[in-house]
């Protein structure tokens, strides 16, 4: 239950939910699936007098633009994604991490965007704090951290755990943001700001319009891991993202993107094992040697019950898996394309 | 008469169709007119004084009819067990001090949610904060904060011992000496909830002079008790409504601060009031189960006969004794049923620490316990080359063994149990066969792995017995009276199929009223595993007493000797001449006309232990414990990614002396929701905690099994008794004693699995990651 009261209003486009946004100004949020907004007013880590719901906006399916990028309205549901044929064929990496998100239910009402733009997360953060950690931490505005009492008042080790951002940080894909000043496009990766007390460069008032993922290359393998407790119904405990190239002879790599996500405050690029894997044949020895280097390159943050050392262990083995899945997706696309 | 039409029959469940078509009550669904919410203000410290309570503002404010605090309690305690050595020491709210995070200070009513929200903002508490202990062998040290007094009887230099158990027989030490081998082995266990999905919730209306309250529970009667102690009230004055219940594990049996809370509020505002906890209240503030640490020695023969054997458990009981006295007390039942020890000496610590307060959980200990010993027994096989099931067939009790403590293995099954189970997953078959050949590239390695179990089938604990009424209606149809409580178990159904067999009428002609404190005839409640057998013999019972009546009856009217007659279809038959029939509307007519008014009410009570005085000393084991052992053998199946250290139950086989089945088909689905509560146990589900506080109070954060971890599980009963109609029967326990043996075999499988030796719960990746690591060290030492 929610223990305040507030305003709810229902814009019927995203241009008049945005100039309402800042007609009501900060004491405002925009409200989509609510599948994190609504759990975070009931524990009370945000408390918004009103809510601009996006709900009634009416928003159009997944297609391709004339220079074949996929475009995806930000207010698509997650579970339309998961399913959509278009989707599947032209990013079907994409339609994984929607398919991997919780469970049917919530992604019949969360949407692309919501998730994108979901806060961090912490195991005192995300509860209520009724008689538990009752003073609160720098991320609710307060003077103290609970998991890392020697943190500084401008750090917050919280992890963004969105099974998404990553997959799009891999695929290179583009944002439009929406804000009072009209539309801008930005790489993906512009959203983030890698603090767990600001996650994103969104700035009150503006809203992501919709995703842009380029074409896949002709020799494209991609590869995606969400390693769980449980199989479902949960955030990651750590997440790849594999987008990779092959030169048209083999399987020497002529490009590759690799994104992990909820270990750190924001997705992250593995800049130095990406150049490693350029002109190297991905071979089983290899990419053990890849996954090796890329569980040193990560600085997992320890995150709910995970030590760091054991979620390096996991992307370790798991990006191997992942990054032969990739392998093996490239080697098929080639003989598709061969025939 | 000779064949069974309805008991040993799987028959579906009575309360099936109200609870899938939602027509089924439970308590947040009982609505009366003018109800105010109630919330309950919790002690943000583990361990403070409270210097003072000032609940004016809270008071003041509009819309706030009522708040109150220990001063509006009458002082009296409770507690899970309320004996002379054991007294209660619970209060209902805190008074003077606090000593566990949650720990109920005051509460208020109010007129909705967000008014009783704000008036709990306002109650000012001031503390001052004292130091805290949470690691229950830190607790025990001399110098630790004491939290209460150790137990004046244990004389050891020990602090916060809030009980002791403590027993021996034979000569350990003679055992030892006599030994070819002994081992010592320690286990731990993680902290584990219930995880009832129906959260705690009462509704309470005080009407001048009488208390109607409606709380999901495990029992109605014992909480009429304690809430009418706690309040002062004669317990003719409070009355506990039936409502169905939504889960309960163990959570739900002695009295919780709320329910006291929504009755006094009530009685104060004169309102209905209705205190529902939310899931963080429940994860952080409730009680969960108890963390055993088992340190165990053994020492046996060359071909693994256990001669001697000891045993010190510490149990972390939280702020207050709760069940923690029972569980150190259990502990030794479970060790010593299912093998022979000629020698043990055995010690059970519970110790204070400033967590919340414990309760039973399925099984109350017998998971861990059997988890500790199960392991331990592998190990001593092990090193003797001997294997699990030969060990196990050597150690195990055979029927009409007398124990220690005078009770009787009666017919076990135990032997039979682990025969069949063996043979059913071809257990030798696979058994150290699962690590594929060198040159196999799959990270995916496989294990065998089995435990052992006994579970006591009903004990003496208040309120020990039960009565049942069963009453015939003019139509021949039929009204059964039991305190009896279904919270999911079964219990509506297996009463029903017990009077159905008993009186030949069917199942859809009885109906029963249950559970209701004015109403219904005392009962033991749905938690110390024995009404099938308890309850179940008193509705046999009572069914029999209206049997003879109705026969009686017929007899005179038909002018056959009662043994001549036969009854079926809600009629009584001569059996030499069946055309020469009377119905029991018949009956009854006969007898209210013949008979000055008879209306053929038949009445059954039971007891387990029938000519036992009392229950067994928690302190000392003396006493008998109970007639009636289930036994069980189980075999897992698991699988592991030597990679990633992820493991999972692929199979459960279970095989169990159950007594005799009433309905098979529920007692499949105690077994089914037992795998999944082991397997949740042994691979996920961890209540985490730092310093008394609660880390992960939500379902996201604690991860209960999801439907996809489900594993096969196979079941197969050794039946050792018979059901005859009008006889008292045996059925043992089916619902709480399957977790162990399961929980044991994955971690014997995991070892079998990968060589990694388990010993502290829950089995994660990363501990399975470091055992493996371990053993690759010891490899490359050897190999050096």
């Amino acid at each position: 239950m929610i223990l305040f009261d507030f305003e709810h209003e229902s814009p019927s486009s995203t241009e008049a939910a945005v100039a309402r946004l800042n007609e009501v100004g900060e004491e405002a949020r925009f409200l989509a699936g609510g599948t994190d907004m609504i759990p975070n007013m009931r524990i009370g880590i945000v408390k918004p007098e009103c809510l601009i719901s996006l709900t009634s906006i009416p928003y159009a399916p997944p297609a391709l633009d004339a220079k074949g990028w996929l475009e995806i309205d930000a207010l698509t549901r997650l579970s339309e994604i998961e399913h959509s044929k278009l989707v599947g064929d032209a990013a079907p990496m994409l339609a994984a991490s929607a398919h991997s998100v919780a469970g049917n239910q919530i992604r019949q009402v969360a949407t692309l965007g919501g998730n994108l733009c979901q806060e961090t997360r912490c195991l005192y953060l995300n509860q209520k704090h009724d008689f538990q950690f009752v003073e609160p931490c720098f991320k609710r505005g307060g003077d103290c951290c609970y998991p890392f009492p020697k943190n500084k008042k401008n750090v917050c080790w919280s992890v963004y755990m969105s099974d998404i951002a990553p997959v799009l940080v891999a695929l290179n894909a583009e944002v439009s943001v929406l804000g009072a000043g009209g539309e801008v496009r930005l790489p993906i990766a512009a959203l983030f700001t890698g603090d767990g007390l600001r996650p994103h460069t969104l700035n009150p008032g503006e809203l992501i319009r919709r995703i842009h993922i380029p074409p896949a290359p002709s020799h494209f393998g991609w590869g995606y891991h969400k390693s769980t407790v449980r199989g479902g119904l949960e955030f990651a405990t750590a997440l790849m993202a594999v987008a990779l190239e092959v030169r048209a002879n083999g399987l020497v790599c002529s490009d590759a993107r690799i994104a992990i996500g909820a270990v750190n405050e924001g997705p992250v690029r593995l800049d130095k094992t990406e150049a490693s894997m350029k002109g190297l044949e991905l071979n089983p020895a290899n990419l053990r040697m890849l996954a090796d280097q890329a569980s040193q390159e990560v600085n997992p943050l320890p995150h709910h019950g995970f030590s760091k050392p054991y979620l390096r262990d996991n992307i370790r083995v798991h990006l191997k898996r992942t990054l032969a899945l990739a392998v093996e997706r490239a080697g098929t696309r080639m003989k598709e394309d061969r025939s | 008469m000779s064949k069974l039409k309805y008991v040993g029959q799987s028959l579906k469940r009575k309360d099936g169709p109200d609870k899938v078509s939602g027509r089924a009550v439970y308590t947040q669904d009982v609505r009366l007119p003018g109800t105010l919410i109630g919330r309950v203000l919790r002690s943000p410290h583990p361990h403070a004084r409270i210097l003072k309570i000032d609940p004016s503002k809270a008071l003041a404010l509009p819309g706030v009819k009522g708040v109150i605090t220990a001063k509006d309690t009458i002082g009296v305690k409770h507690g899970f067990v309320e004996t002379p050595r054991y007294p209660a020491d619970q209060d209902v709210l805190a008074i003077d001090k606090v000593t566990h995070v949650g720990e109920e200070i005051a509460a208020v009513a109010a007129i909705d949610d967000i008014t009783a929200q704000r008036a709990l903002e306002l109650i000012e508490v001031e503390y001052e904060i004292l130091p805290g202990v949470f690691d229950a062998e830190t607790a025990m040290q001399p110098g630790a904060p004491e939290i209460r007094p150790t137990h004046p009887k244990v004389k050891e230099d020990l602090v916060n011992i809030a009980g002791k158990t403590e027993t021996e027989w034979g000569d350990v030490e003679k055992g030892f000496a006599e030994a070819d081998y002994i081992r010592e082995d320690r286990f731990e266990n993680q902290l584990r909830t219930h995880g009832y999905l129906e959260p705690q919730v009462t509704l309470a209306h005080w009407e001048g002079d009488k208390l109607n309250v409606w709380t999901s529970s495990m029992g109605t009667f014992i909480k009429r008790a304690k809430l009418s102690r706690t309040l002062g009230l004669p317990y003719s004055q409070v009355r506990i409504h039936k409502t169905y219940v939504g889960g309960t594990f163990g959570g739900k049996i002695d009295l919780y601060s709320h329910e006291y809370c929504a009755a006094r509020l009530s009685m104060l505002t004169g309102r209905p009031v209705r205190i529902t906890a939310n899931r963080e209240e429940i994860f952080s503030a409730y009680r969960h189960s108890q963390t055993l640490t088992i340190e165990i020695k053994t020492g046996v023969r060359k071909d693994g006969t256990i001669l001697a054997q000891r045993f010190r458990i510490i149990n972390n009981a939280g702020a207050h004794r709760g069940s923690g006295v029972v569980v150190i007390f259990l502990a030794w039942g479970f060790i010593m049923g299912p093998y022979r020890i000629p020698n043990l000496k055995y010690e059970g610590y519970a110790v204070y620490t400033n967590h919340t307060t414990r309760a039973p959980q399925r099984g109350h200990g017998a998971p861990k316990v059997r988890f500790a010993v199960e392991s331990h027994l592998d190990m001593i096989a092990e090193h003797l080359g001997i294997d699990p099931i030969t060990i196990r067939l050597k150690n195990a009790r055979g029927p009409w063994e007398q124990l220690p403590n005078n009770d009787n293995t009666h017919e076990a099954g135990l032997i039979d149990c682990i025969k069949m189970v063996s043979q059913k997953s071809a257990f030798l078959d696979k058994w150290r066969q699962a690590r594929p050949p060198a040159d196999s590239k799959s990270p995916l390695r496989r294990g065998i792995g089995i435990g052992v179990t006994s579970y006591m089938s009903g004990t003496l604990i208040y309120p020990n017995g039960s009565g049942v009424v069963v009453k015939l209606n003019d139509d021949g149809s039929l009204i059964v009276l039991t305190g009896a409580l279904d919270v999911g178990q079964g219990a509506e159904t297996v009463l029903c199929q017990i009077v159905a067999e008993e009186l030949a009428v069917g199942m859809d002609d009885i109906k029963l009223i249950t559970a209701d404190t004015d109403t219904t005839p005392q009962d033991i409640g749905a938690w110390i595993s024995g009404m099938t057998y308890v309850t179940g013999n008193a509705t046999r019972q009572a069914a029999t007493h209206a049997r003879e009546k109705i026969l009686k009856v017929a007899s005179e009217e038909m002018g056959v000797p009662e043994e001549d007659l036969g009854i079926e279809d809600k009629s009584v038959f001569n059996l030499h001449d069946p055309q020469q029939r009377m119905s029991y509307a018949q009956v009854f007519s006969a007898s209210v006309a013949k008979h000055r008014g008879d209306t053929i009410i038949g009445e059954g009570f039971w007891r387990t232990m029938r000519d036992e005085p009392t229950h067994p000393s928690l302190a000392t084991t003396k006493g008998r414990w109970t007639e009636n052992y289930a036994f069980s053998a189980q075999v897992a199946e698991v699988e592991v990614d030597i990679e990633t250290g992820e493991a999972r139950l692929i199979k459960a086989y279970t095989v169990h002396d159950c007594g005799f089945p009433v309905n098979p088909g529920l007692i499949k689905g105690q077994v089914d929701g037992q795998v999944s509560m082991a397997l949740g146990q042994a691979f996920m589900e961890e209540v985490m905690t730092k310093n008394g506080y609660t880390l992960n109070p939500n379902w996201l954060d604690y991860r209960m099994p999801l439907i996809h971890n489900m594993a096969g599980s196979e079941d197969f009963e050794v039946i050792t008794e018979q059901y005859r109609v009008g006889q008292p029967y045996r059925t043992k326990e089916v619902g709480e004693g399957l977790v162990s043996g399961v929980l044991a075999g994955i971690a014997n499988a995991i070892y079998d699995a990968t060589g990694v030796r388990l010993t502290s719960a829950p089995f994660t990746p990363e501990k399975i990651l470091a055992g493996l690591r371990k053993l690759e060290r010891e490899k490359a030492r050897e190999l050096a």
